[in-house]
């Protein structure tokens, strides 16, 4: 840089700027405005529709309320939490989302990282109709996803028992249904899997694979230490969108197919928070319930993040 | 690119395998795992693609064969779809679906570009604090949020139209965290020299920033588009009378005396189809657009 009579860039120039002395304050906060003006309206829209009803929520949760808006909501303090805790349901539900997560974990890691290694040594035409295939179920909406797979698994006339020459009722058989649910979600993410997959392959510079065989690695070991390390973020990325999202994914299949069931074996933390709230309208003990789920969630998340910026490489 | 990340592949393989000198190894074997590629890829593929084939096979059954397991339906019968288009407004539903998807998919964009733009181009006091803020609506699922946001919206007499769907999407973090990376990609010499020429940072947006995003701008809104377009769960709590968009009408087909197939899968088909269809025009681009991000 030699243009240095040109005033300092707004992003050097925070609110402590050494330079405040001879600035007068409007200037200063015009001049460290900027980049919280960008952000308002997108934080804004965050405070009223998922911040505010966030609040709520942790209000509602020491209440004891039916949604009805003409009883009155009574408070109980920390009961809806005792009841939450004593209710057999609750854990079982946070049992059967750990299953999903690990179910779920090789339709968003180990398949999609399988797909992009296998998709280098493919080339031409036939990578990009392979690509568009894996992709295609994404694009799939969710409950006509799930209309498909529920006419597929139909225990008389479904494609799947006609050609396994099963009998199996997929869908109303405890263990079955849980395994449905794990499959047909991961069908459908599947393809966004590895599309973040492919992105993060191709933001590794290629120049390493060639040093590395020039070097005398052989392409497995390349990809061992060179590939996978340099993929860990996006890898990273996808294990903390499967765990907070695993439950919401499988969200629409459980609604519109399973309803939670057979005898509670899809039921999953958020379709038990659906239930406490539009199906025995108790809108305190559902509040209790995420309140706890976002905590919970929070915590993982953050030993997560704080794990992986341990154990990541970073190419810098 | 640090010595120790190169230190383990230097271990004990004397010859490379692609030395020139071993021509046989050269030419063998890229072609065993081509074919090895070709194989695991293709059948993948031809897993992922079963149902979605199936839905619109079945779809194209004439009624009395619904339950026929041929391969290709035969004869091809448009009858399911005549059903359907009596029994919903397939028209209305369409141009509302549109509306819906196009407006939240444009409000996200714009949302996220923004606020990607503040997170990537300055250095300020809460930065992380704020990221972290965006980010953490992942922990906070729908339906810890749908009973006080269907409240306000209540309020605001918008129950029952599209924009009561619109509305509370308009910022998502996936939006702010893939162009926050998208922006910083952009050589920083490139802003600071616009920032020479006297432009505001509003003007550096939009005639230094936006034009480099190009692809990358169309590929994420595309995908944004097809997310709004999918959509089921808040339209299904905001629309509750009036199932104004396509995905809530296939529940007009799951009745009591049993589920409809035939129709249901016409309409679940017409539901897919203008995803399918920019998808398949745009699908070198969406997918270079979202790869050349090198999202991490």
């Amino acid at each position: 840089m030699t243009l240095l009579e040109v005033p300092a860039p707004p992003r050097a120039a925070g609110p402590t700027t050494p330079a405040a002395v001879t600035i007068p304050w409007w200037r200063r906060v015009a001049r460290a405005a900027p980049p919280y003006l960008f952000l308002a309206p997108g934080l804004a829209l965050l405070v009223v529709w998922t911040y505010r009803p966030l609040v709520s929520t942790v209000r509602l949760s020491f209440l004891s309320w039916n949604l009805l808006p003409t009883s009155p909501a009574r408070p109980v303090g920390l009961d809806n939490f005792a009841r939450l805790f004593a209710l057999p349901d609750f854990g079982a539900a946070i049992g059967r989302t750990a299953v999903l997560i690990l179910g779920l974990l090789p339709f968003t890691l180990v398949v999609p990282v399988a797909v992009g290694l296998l998709a280098r040594r493919v080339r031409g035409r036939a990578a990009t109709v392979y690509q568009a295939m894996v992709f295609a179920p994404m694009l799939v909406a969710p409950v006509a996803g799930a209309a498909v797979w529920q006419w597929m698994l139909d225990p008389r006339a479904g494609l799947v028992n006609r050609v396994l020459g099963t009998t199996t009722n997929w869908l109303q058989e405890p263990a079955s249904a849980q395994l449905a649910v794990i499959v047909v979600t991961g069908w459908h993410v599947l393809g966004f899997a590895t599309l973040v997959v492919a992105a993060g392959l191709a933001g590794i510079d290629s120049e390493y694979s060639a040093a590395a065989s020039l070097d005398g690695a052989t392409r497995w070991q390349a990809t061992r230490w060179l590939t996978l390390p340099l993929l860990s973020p996006t890898l990273s990325f996808l294990s903390l969108m499967t765990l907070l999202l695993a439950a919401q994914w499988s969200f629409p299949l459980v609604n519109t197919v399973t309803h939670g069931g057979p005898s509670g074996a899809t039921t999953n933390i958020y379709f038990l928070l659906w239930d406490y709230a539009f199906g025995s309208f108790d809108a305190g003990l559902g509040a209790a319930a995420g309140l706890v789920f976002f905590l919970g969630f929070g915590l993982v998340a953050l030993v997560l993040v704080r794990l992986t910026e341990r154990l990541s490489f970073h190419d810098s | 690119m640090t010595p120790e990340l190169l230190a383990p592949s230097h271990v004990e393989v004397p010859v490379p395998v692609h030395a020139p000198s071993d021509g046989a190894v050269v030419l063998r074997e890229p072609r065993l795992r081509a074919v090895l590629g070709h194989v695991v890829l293709g059948l993948l593929g031809i897993a992922c693609v079963v149902p979605l084939y199936w839905l619109y096979a079945t779809s194209l059954r004439a009624p009395e064969n619904i339950y026929s397991l041929t391969p290709f339906p035969w004869p091809l019968s448009v009858e399911n779809y005549a059903e359907a288009w009596g029994a919903v407004n397939l028209p209305r539903l369409l141009v509302n679906t549109l509306v819906m998807a196009t407006m939240v998919g444009l409000g996200q964009l714009l949302t996220g570009l923004l606020a990607g733009y503040a997170f990537a181009a300055w250095t300020f006091r809460f930065q992380n604090a704020l990221y972290l803020v965006f980010i953490a609506t992942w922990l906070v699922p729908f339906q810890v949020t749908m009973v006080p946001n269907y409240a306000l919206l209540s309020e605001l007499g918008v129950l029952n139209t599209i924009a009561g769907a619109i509305i509370p999407n308009l910022c998502t973090a996936l939006a702010v965290i893939m162009l926050r990376t998208h922006v910083r990609s952009i050589p920083r010499e490139l802003l600071e020299a616009a920032r020479m020429d006297g432009r505001t940072a509003w003007s550096t947006l939009w005639t230094v920033v936006v034009p480099n995003l190009g692809p990358a701008l169309a590929a994420l809104g595309v995908l944004l588009f097809i997310n709004a377009w999918n959509e089921y769960f808040w339209p299904a709590l905001v629309l509750q009378r009036t199932n104004d968009v396509l995905q809530l009408a296939l529940h007009s087909f799951i009745g009591p005396e049993g589920t409809q197939w035939g129709p249901l899968m016409a309409t679940a088909g017409l539901a897919c189809l203008p995803v399918l269809i920019l998808y398949l025009v745009l699908q070198r681009r969406i997918v270079d657009g979202f790869v050349r991000s090198g999202l991490r």
